[in-house]
């Protein structure tokens, strides 16, 4: 790169320059070859500190960083070293420092200036987790939480997504539809039901209400029994190690930490056609619905989708979801289209390859009456619809945009907003960290971001040496017919290994206690992914059934043991189970024997 | 994906703690709820009835230390939420044991979700919880349900009888 000439090109390399300075507590300009370098490096480590080395020999443009430092400092040799901002020298200077106890002083007066160890922004698992954590190991923690209201005015209490919009109430309403199910299928086992059978949506509403309310207050009540200052406030990063919260009536209070960690989750995504933000509802806001949503068009096909449209089915209401192309996006879609059928023959329906492009009220109400138009993705057509309610599902985008992270130089995906972050994660500033569903590339999940943020806070407080581990997660979607897996798909892993090197085993299965109500037979699919070339090691987990997440969370435990098929062959199965099947698999995909299953 | 850990650790709490068991709620304690959500009830209006009724819906911290703390009576504060069911058996039990008392005590109602900063304060983790509060001092307190004699003997406890 040439030498930066104009001064828009040398005030962004200031910039640059002063960023690194700002956000490392210890920041080092080097050359990698540079004995003198080598020794403050060692320095460092020896005093266990963390610091930032930026090697000016092995970037691009290190001699124009070398000339600015001149011009900043006074110095042009390297190292060059800050800590806590000020410029200490060189090697020779930051011994003296060593020996002198200035260094010590330099780093422990900026300690102590900043308000909190640790500053979490966001209240949901994983930062709750991961802020406690801190704390119980005797830091000085606070968490920052503020829940945006939907364009619909929704809004709910701490604990994040999944206790207020996500898993909790999902699972709650799931198994509202599910007991819709089980009082048709009474009927079989001799229970005398009136024929009329009601559910009143409110009820339900309230009651799942209530609960969460519950647990709201619990996870208020655990912040203040474990000493984590917790403030309802909307934080934004003004400096690297400072943040502005703005609470609900508008008032700003500043706040500094020595490291920070960004727990912000994500939010559903719109469509950005007329009509959406003015008359549709995501699942922000179905939880909560003061009214029964009545007849509803689900658009997308993400398991927020097929989860919601599934119970909101089972619950009796008219349901159509609107596909642009594949469900369940991800995950293995043999698997995704047996959910995708179960649901369909349970009167579910599904229009394929349409998108919306305008949302019209016919009618305001509660439900009012909507007008969707979609056009088709291979022709011309366009169709309407009616319905009461429309529900936007179809992804979520990264809280990443609006909290000031350009003020400290933290590198976010442009175009999905999502953090990169090491295996350790760590942003690419070295004291902001981020856990949750904004991570690139890491699983959106509950458990995965309490996971992460309890390890992450003891590495960094209490000598914790374990990271988390993204791989063999096990998860369900609570679709009608409920699907739980671990591991690869089919898909990815015939990608990753090929076909030649996978042994596939499956079967349908019907479980006992449909047999009575003579419904869905062998509809239920249950299926393995084995590594040949390692000893038939199960590498992905596929299970279609009642209580997937029952069954799934044990083989979870199996295959982080490094379950393999002999040993699920010598396992053995309780009787009379739908886990059983995964101990008498026999069928090989390749064989393309028959898997439809009868007796015991 | 159920937030399993710490669900699970505040049901144990709660069962033990009684924090809140799901009781379907009585239409007959409709009314006192629907008081208690509506805050536009004006301070003046507010004291004004305070003369009168026993109970009274706290507003804010101010009004909180106006009512309660400076209070000259004994107050009763019941910690309650909207989502919790015992709260809704308590509540009315208590505010017959502090009429019985005729005006020697009155008693305060906080919602723990519109005053959480009080209820946090005053060290509230399971509802309903009691605190008896004297000359600005806490100096009983209970949680979760009790039958009206036991409450009754409580009152009685806090105005010296």
């Amino acid at each position: 790169m040439p030498p930066i000439e104009n001064d828009t090109g040398k005030n962004d390399l200031k910039s640059q320059i002063q960023l690194l300075i700002d956000s490392n507590q210890v920041m080092v300009f080097s050359k990698s070859y540079c004995p003198y370098c080598v020794k403050v490096k060692d320095l460092f480590k020896e005093l266990k500190l963390e610091f930032n080395a930026m090697e000016l020999d092995l970037i691009e443009d290190g001699t124009n960083y070398q000339d600015m430092l001149l011009e900043m400092t006074g110095q042009k040799s390297v190292p060059n070293v800050f800590i806590n901002k000020t410029h200490v020298g060189g090697c020779d200077k930051t011994l003296q420092a060593h020996k002198d106890g200035s260094l010590q002083q330099l780093l422990c007066a900026e300690t102590e200036a900043y308000d909190y160890d640790l500053i979490v922004i966001g209240g949901g698992s994983g930062g709750l987790a991961c802020s406690k954590e801190a704390a119980a190991l005797g830091k000085k923690a606070m968490v920052l939480d503020y829940v945006v209201p939907t364009p619909k005015g929704t809004t709910w209490g701490l604990g994040g997504t999944c206790v207020n919009v996500g898993c909790i109430p999902k699972k709650l309403m799931h198994q509202t539809a599910m007991l819709g199910t089980a009082i048709q299928d009474a009927r079989k086992f001799g229970w005398e039901i009136d024929e009329k059978v009601k559910h009143n949506w409110d009820t339900m509403k309230d009651a799942v209400s209530n609960y969460i309310g519950s647990l709201n207050w619990g996870y208020r009540v655990a912040l203040r029994d474990k000493n984590v200052n917790y403030v309802n406030a909307y934080a934004e990063f003004i400096e690297p190690h400072k943040v502005k919260a703005t609470n609900k009536r508008g008032k700003e209070t500043f706040y500094t930490a020595e490291k920070f960690i960004i727990a912000t989750g994500e939010r559903p995504r719109y469509l950005g056609i007329p009509g959406d933000k003015e008359y549709c509802i995501t699942s922000d806001d179905l939880f909560s619905l003061p009214h029964c949503p009545g007849k509803t068009l689900v658009i997308g096909a993400s398991y927020v989708a097929l989860e919601c449209g599934g119970f909101l089915a089972g619950l009796g209401l008219d349901v159509t979801v609107m596909v642009r192309s594949i469900l369940l996006r991800g995950f293995d879609q043999e698997m995704a289209n047996r959910a995708g059928e179960h649901m369909e023959e349970h009167g579910v329906k599904f229009l394929r390859k349409y998108v919306p492009i305008k949302v019209e009220e016919l009618e305001a109400g509660s439900p009012g009456r909507l007008k969707v138009t979609a056009k088709s993705t291979e022709s011309d057509e366009v169709i309407e619809g009616e319905y009461n309610t429309v529900l936007i599902a179809v992804g979520r985008d990264a809280c990443t945009d609006k909290i000031g992270l350009d003020k400290t130089g933290v590198k976010v995906n442009p175009k999905t907003g999502k953090v990169p972050v090491s295996d350790e994660e760590q942003t690419n500033v070295p004291h902001i960290y981020a856990i949750g569903d904004i991570l690139e590339g890491k699983w959106e999940l509950t458990p995965v971001a309490i996971q992460a943020g309890r390890l992450l806070a003891r590495r960094l407080y209490g000598g914790g040496k374990l990271k988390c581990d993204y791989i063999n997660v096990p998860t369900t979607v609570f679709t009608p017919l409920e699907y739980g897996c671990c591991g690869l798909s089919e898909d990815r892993a015939i990608e990753l290994y090929g076909q030649e090197n996978l042994e596939v085993f499956h079967s349908l299965f019907w479980p006992l206690e449909f047999t009575v109500p003579n419904r869905d037979n062998n509809k239920c699919y249950a299926k393995i992914i084995c590594n040949k070339l390692d000893n038939d090691r199960v590498i992905g987990f596929h299970y279609l059934g009642p209580n997937a997440g029952e069954v799934t969370q044990g083989f979870g435990t199996a295959m982080k043991c490094g379950a393999t098929k002999e040993q699920l062959d010598n396992t053995i199965g309780i009787h009379p189970t739908c886990a059983e099947i995964f101990t008498t698999l026999e069928v090989t995909k390749s064989s393309g024997g028959d898997i439809t299953t009868s007796g015991c | 994906m159920a937030h399993r850990l710490l669900v699970r650790r505040f049901w144990t709490l709660s069962s033990k703690d009684l924090r809140c068991l799901p009781v379907s709620s009585s239409s007959s304690f409709s009314t006192s709820l629907q008081s208690s959500r509506v805050p536009v009830l004006s301070r003046s209006l507010a004291l004004a009835s305070l003369r009168r009724a026993a109970s009274f819906n706290v507003q804010d911290h101010d009004d909180f230390d106006v009512r309660v703390i400076k209070s000259e009576l004994p107050v009763l504060v019941d910690f309650h939420a909207q989502w919790c069911g015992p709260c809704k058996i308590l509540g009315p039990r208590l505010e017959k044991a502090v009429a019985k008392q005729s005006g020697k005590v009155t008693m305060a109602k906080v919602d723990i979700d519109d005053h959480t900063d009080l209820a946090i304060e005053y060290g509230v983790s399971a509802v309903p919880t009691v605190i008896a509060i004297r000359g600005g001092d806490v100096i009983d307190r209970f949680v979760g349900i009790k039958d009206e004699d036991e409450l009754e003997s409580f009152v009685s406890k806090l105005i010296g009888k």
